[in-house]
């Protein structure tokens, strides 16, 4: 924010100041009861202090701005802002003055001026004033070139620049994290990590999901009406501090029926994050697209439908099992069903469930049994492709509850 | 752009193969010229400054890139994986590896390395992160640092470079002025750099500067001329004292009313000691053999040192060897309270012959022990009457006063000791004592830690900018031109000279024999000089001196040791009970800690001070005593009783909030501050108004206004008076602010200023927005034109401070007029002014 002082053949001295936004002064409150020695002389001292707040003196945060004292920090996404003055210092009338000033960053120069028209003159002790603004998209070293050219007095024809230079720095760190949920759902958590040195309020944290997705938030308990957020009442973000959030993804139902093509690699979206700091300092960024690699299903995939969470001992219930052909052939499939030591199934082994073309699918019913209490995992499906004579293992499907209805009248 | 041929005059000319073109951000219309070749930055027309920042060296690329990091991410979380967070979102989506343009030639070379290796670090780390590295291939990653490889041949700028690190530096010293309760080391540097600038405004050289404890000479700026004739007998007193002696004729106290320049002449022992040495030396002399004891170097007195041959004595065994120096020093000021009742004697001397044979060796003229104890005897009366009187100054009857001021004294002074202080009490009062009794660990016996601080930032200032004969115009009141009492000490706390106040506590506690070097040597508190002990701290902490006052805070421990409490002294305070300290002592003990980064310190402090508060509150509720005593109240004690509680309650409530402001803390400080309305109904406002701002502060621009509805709620609720208005109004602008609309921020300021025209905030806070809005001059002219119209409400350091930062964007005479404020602060300012924020230095 300091400036060096131009070398004194200049005319024209050129001085810039970061403007980042104000801060609030705060006082130190000393006071004593009025049976002290000092009687009421440190609460007077107190109220003619013009920075504290009448009638509440001791309230630390006052409300007098004070201009920033340093250049602080600037961090990728915020607003880069600067007062840039030009004083003529001489005691002669500058003729033609052109200031510029421009950004030059790692990959490209950015002329920032709000004019590029030359001023006609500038009398003693008048100044040229600009403020610019930028958002910063770079990380690194930026450099604040501010050229001057003028006219002296006599015709001459002078310039100089100065450079500014400031480094931009990283403000957040994203992790994320994909599980796969036994539907077609996709649940991504993101790690947002504060790694500035100030309180970090984050107004808004959203995934922009990719065309094939919708998207639902996790992070807010609904209770009523109003949602509460997961974070409590204060959403912010201390240094250092991590917060997760989760997002649930569902595959669009034009891309959900081909669900079982969705392979490879897929772009879920991106993570918008907008962030604020000391009195509404912004700033905002997004994440590159996210992308997850869709877990691999084999030849065939086996999701469930329909199941209860929770069923009775040794009572029938149904689930509803999809077999999707995944694989780029027709496959001719047979059921089988192993019983194990809890769970039972009812029908015939062995059916025939007929041809199945690919990225075509069957819904299948199922009836089976538990003879155990707790929470069972439901295993012991086959299917056999009866063309290549290959067998597809499917256990642990599933997991449901079995109780004992009869727990709480017997007890 | 015309600005052609300006650059045509710079010989080369690089040119961008390829601008980026985008339509948010503006770009020169014509290819870019740019003309930086390295050679030309040794030209004097090219300054570059480094904003800082630089040093960061970004930890958190280190948590993503270093691949053993990495690699325990994958061993923890096998999914978890770094996204690289692309630049904007506008930019985003149109993403180009600009080609890299070799732009400033002259960046630092070591920099540039850094920035390779950290790059290469970082994509070792991805590459060996693993194949699921998706974000990897995001368009837009690369574009942030890759480019920049190898195009940088060293160059020359660090000449430019280191000089304007230079001003960089200096910069940064103007600006440390407001971190004060963050920078712990400031106090410190306050004092260190104050005092030889001191000695050179005096024209002294430090032997001969005056020191506290020989005494206060009237000669003012030559306190070199020790002339022994001068003196006239009289004891530094607080009034109190005067006054209690001469009704138990004390011939040998002058009364205090005696014209400033007042001369002070030692109490009777230290006298004795005065002329032994007194005539011949100067007074260094005799303040070194009396500091020689000590282990404490002082902060501030080049005088204090150590002689090298002193062995500094442990304060635990000192204190019972030297027993009876202590209790001449007791006689000496305080003598008439407790000397000589003989109970004191053995209270204090369990060997009371033994004396100064087991003294160090720099002591023995302070312990003429078997001695001082007759010598202080008839100044004093040993009499308890007597010695209520030296409290309760200006009473007739001193049992008449014992009685009228018993009520609110137990309602003031009730406390809540420890146990273990209580059985010493309750020991105390039912007269058991033992010589065992007398632990002097668990006595208080503090001592001034230093003890000049008698600077004039100010007047150093203008010396060093304004010369000598400016400098000599300023007239501030200093510890020797004010009486040598309470008054006096008022009077400069009033004139804000707070470091001349801070000497003359130290002066006045000198007399009552707690003076520099005699921390850990036994000695007795009165109302007095307990109070004298917070008046001295509360300045120390008020002026940012936060380490002086934890140095000298210290040897009150706890604040719960039995000497501070009045049944300790039961022939001087005869019925008396509860906390001789006062309870604001005990306040600002509690909230000294966060000043010196140790806010949770203060935190269980306070949180101590807040259970005791609570128990008492809970007693008068349930019709008992403050000490939760069957005694019967009369409604109209018990309701003031209450309310004096209640009242301090909350001021406990206050700090801790403040405390937890200043831990950043902001779910508990908001919590505390809402809390503190129950107790402070008619603070409302204020109070949600403050928690707006620090959710303003925050960032959270919502939830402040949910709470500036509130206010305007509470306001419509109180009927519209003046000041509730220009608080809404207020807090509008200041919502403005937080949205970036400077200029309806401004506008709300304004409007703040039609009804109350006076207001400094709001004419601060416009001025300010002004200068976001891009009028320098106008903001400039407008604070300029109240510091000079009001200087008693713009004189303040905030305002000042912003003046100076535009004083220095505006031109580069900055300095000149900052001198000029610097002339309007020595017309009105006291010695406590703190001049950093002029940035002059």
């Amino acid at each position: 924010m300091d400036v060096t002082q131009a070398k004194q053949e200049h005319l024209l001295a050129l001085k810039v100041m970061r403007l980042t936004k104000p801060t609030l002064f705060t006082n130190l409150p000393v006071t004593c009861e009025d049976r002290d020695l000092p009687g009421d002389l440190f609460g007077q001292l107190m109220r003619e202090d013009p920075s504290t707040i009448k009638g509440a003196e001791t309230l630390m945060l006052g409300e007098m701005l004070t201009l920033p004292q340093n250049f602080g920090n600037i961090f990728l996404g915020e607003t880069f802002s600067s007062y840039i003055s030009v004083h003529n210092d001489s005691n002669q009338v500058v003729k033609d003055i052109l200031v510029k000033a421009d950004l030059q960053t790692s990959s490209q120069r950015l002329n920032l001026s709000a004019s590029n028209s030359a001023v006609a003159e500038l009398k003693p002790e008048s100044c040229i004033d600009d403020v610019i603004h930028h958002e910063v998209k770079e990380i690194g070293t930026h450099i604040l070139v501010c050229a001057v050219s003028y006219t002296t007095q006599y015709g001459e024809k002078l310039y100089f620049r100065k450079f500014f230079k400031f480094q931009v720095l990283k403000p957040l760190d994203v992790k994320t994290k994909f599980y796969n949920a036994e539907t077609d759902e996709v649940f991504l958590e993101a790690q947002i990590q504060n790694i500035t040195t100030s309180p970090m309020f984050m107004e808004k944290v959203s995934l922009e999901p990719s065309m094939m997705y919708n998207v639902t938030e996790l992070n807010m308990v609904s209770s009523g009406d109003l949602g509460e957020s997961t974070f409590g009442k204060m959403s912010y973000l201390q240094p250092m501090d991590t917060r997760q959030y989760l997002y649930c993804l569902k595959p669009k139902p034009e891309y959900a029926e081909k669900a079982g093509v969705i392979k490879g690699v897929t772009v879920i979206g991106k993570l918008d994050i907008v962030w604020k700091t000391n009195l509404g300092e912004r700033g905002r960024l997004q994440t590159s697209q996210l992308q997850r690699m869709a877990p691999g299903y084999g030849d065939i995939r086996l999701s469930l439908e329909m199941i209860p969470d929770t069923v009775n001992l040794e009572e029938p219930f149904d689930i509803i099992c999809k077999i999707t052909n995944c694989s780029e052939r027709t496959m001719d499939l047979e059921l089988e069903m192993c019983n194990t030591r809890s769970i039972h199934w009812c029908g015939v082994s062995g059916r025939q469930l007929g041809k199945l073309s690919p990225a075509a699918f069957l819904s299948l019913p199922l009836t089976l049994l538990s003879s155990v209490q707790g929470l069972q995992s439901i295993s012991g499906l086959r299917l056999t492709d009866t063309f290549l004579k290959r067998t597809y293992e499917y256990d642990d499907i599933a997991q449901v509850c079995v109780v004992c209805q009869y727990t709480s009248n017997e007890c | 752009m015309e600005s052609g041929d300006a650059a045509a005059q710079r010989p080369v000319t690089l040119d961008i193969t390829v601008e980026d073109v985008k339509t948010d951000a503006p770009v020169s219309p014509e290819p870019t010229s740019l003309q930086i070749p390295s050679r030309d930055l040794v030209l004097p027309t090219e300054d570059s400054i480094d904003l800082g920042g630089g040093e960061f060296a970004s930890p958190q690329e280190v948590s993503i890139a270093t691949p053993s990091e990495s690699l325990m991410e994958k061993l923890n979380e096998q999914m978890m994986e770094s996204v690289m967070i692309s630049d904007s979102p506008l930019n985003s989506e149109e993403n180009d590896v600009a080609p890299i343009d070799s732009f400033l030639d002259g960046e630092e070379e070591e920099e540039k390395e850094d920035d390779d290796e950290e790059e290469e670090r970082e994509n070792a780390g991805e590459i060996s992160g693993d194949k699921q590295e998706l974000s990897e291939t995001g368009p837009t990653i690369t574009t942030l640092q890759v480019p920049v490889e190898g195009h940088e041949g060293g160059a020359s700028e660090e000449e430019v470079e280191e000089d304007t690190k230079e001003q960089t530096d200096s910069q940064e010293d103007a600006v440390a002025f407001f971190s004060p309760l963050v920078d712990t080391q400031d106090p410190q540097i306050d004092l260190q750099s104050e005092d030889p600038a001191t000695e050179e405004a005096s024209g002294m050289s430090p032997k001969h500067k005056p020191l506290p404890v020989c005494t206060i000479f009237s000669h003012g700026t030559h306190p070199k001329s020790l002339v022994p004739d001068g003196f006239q007998p009289t004891l530094i007193k607080s009034p109190s004292f005067s006054m209690g002696s001469g009704g138990g004729g004390d011939d040998a106290v002058t009364p205090t009313k005696l014209t400033a320049p007042l001369v002070c002449q030692p109490s009777p022992s230290l006298s004795k000691f005065f002329t032994d040495n007194g005539q011949t030396n100067p007074a260094t002399d005799f303040f070194d053999s009396f500091t020689a004891p000590s282990d404490f170097i002082s902060v501030s007195n080049p005088n204090a040192e150590i002689p090298p041959g002193a062995s500094p004595a442990p304060i635990a065994p000192t204190p019972e060897r030297q027993l009876s120096s202590t209790s001449s020093s007791i006689s000496s000021a305080a003598g008439p309270l407790d000397s000589d009742t003989p109970t004191l004697i053995t209270v204090f001397g369990p060997v009371p012959t033994e004396t100064t044979t087991k003294t160090q060796p720099p002591t023995p003229q302070i312990v003429p022990a078997p001695t001082a104890p007759p010598a202080s005897v008839p100044t004093t009366l040993p009499q308890p009457f007597n010695q209520l009187q030296a409290v309760f100054s200006g009473n007739d009857d001193p049992f008449a006063t014992a009685l009228s001021l018993s009520e609110v004294d137990r309602r003031h002074d009730a406390w809540q000791p420890s146990e273990e202080t209580r059985k010493v009490l309750i020991s105390v009062a039912t007269q058991q004592f033992s010589p065992a009794f007398v632990e002097t660990s668990k006595l208080t016996m503090p001592g001034l830690k230093f003890d000049n601080l008698q600077g004039d930032a100010v007047k150093d200032l203008m010396l060093r900018f304004l010369g000598e004969q400016a400098a000599m115009k300023r007239q501030v009141l200093n510890s020797n031109s004010v009486e040598q009492s309470f008054t006096g000490l008022k009077q400069l706390i009033t004139s804000k000279n707070w470091r001349a106040a801070v000497d003359l506590t130290g002066r006045l506690l000198t007399a009552h024999g707690q003076g520099y070097g005699k921390a850990g040597q036994p000695t007795s508190h009165t109302t007095d000089s307990l109070q004298l002990w917070f008046v001295r701290l509360a300045l120390l902490i008020k002026l940012n001196l936060f380490q002086n006052a934890e140095l000298e805070f210290e040897p009150f421990g706890n604040l719960d040791h039995p000497d501070l409490y009045y049944e300790y002294y039961p022939t001087v305070y005869p019925g008396r009970r509860g906390s001789m300290l006062p309870f604001s002592m005990r306040l600002l003990h509690a909230e000294l800690p966060q000043y010196l980064a140790k806010p949770q310190e203060a935190l269980d402090r306070l949180h101590t001070l807040k259970t005791v508060c609570l128990a008492i509150v809970e007693n008068l509720e349930k019709g008992l005593a403050e000490d939760g005593t069957m005694i019967t109240l009369t409604p109209e004690n018990r309701q003031a009783s209450l309310k004096l509680w209640q009242s301090r309650l909350s001021r406990v409530m206050y700090s801790m909030a403040n405390c937890l402001l200043l831990m950043k803390d902001y779910v508990l400080a908001v919590e505390t501050y809402s809390s503190i309305i129950q107790y402070e109904p008619h603070q409302r406002v204020q109070l949600l108004s403050g928690i707006g701002r620090i959710f303003l502060q925050i960032g959270d621009v919502q939830t402040a206004e949910g709470y500036f509805q509130d206010v305007e709620r509470a306001c419509q609720m109180k009927g519209s008076q003046s000041s509730h208005i220009t608080c809404m109004l207020m807090n509008r602008a200041f919502v403005h602010l937080s949205q970036n609309n400077y200029g309806e921020a401004h506008a709300s300021f304004t409007e703040v200023l039609k009804i109350d025209p006076k207001n400094p905030v709001a004419n601060n806070n416009a001025a300010v927005c002004l200068l976001y809005l891009g009028h320098l001059k106008e903001s400039l002219g407008q604070l300029e034109g109240l510091v000079q119209q009001d200087p008693a409400l713009y004189l303040h350091e905030s305002v000042l401070f912003n003046l100076t930062t535009m004083y220095e964007l505006e031109s580069s005479r900055s300095t000149q007029k900052k001198q000029a404020l610097l002339e309007a602060v020595a017309c009105r300012e006291g010695d406590s002014f703190n001049t950093q924020c002029l940035k002059l230095v």
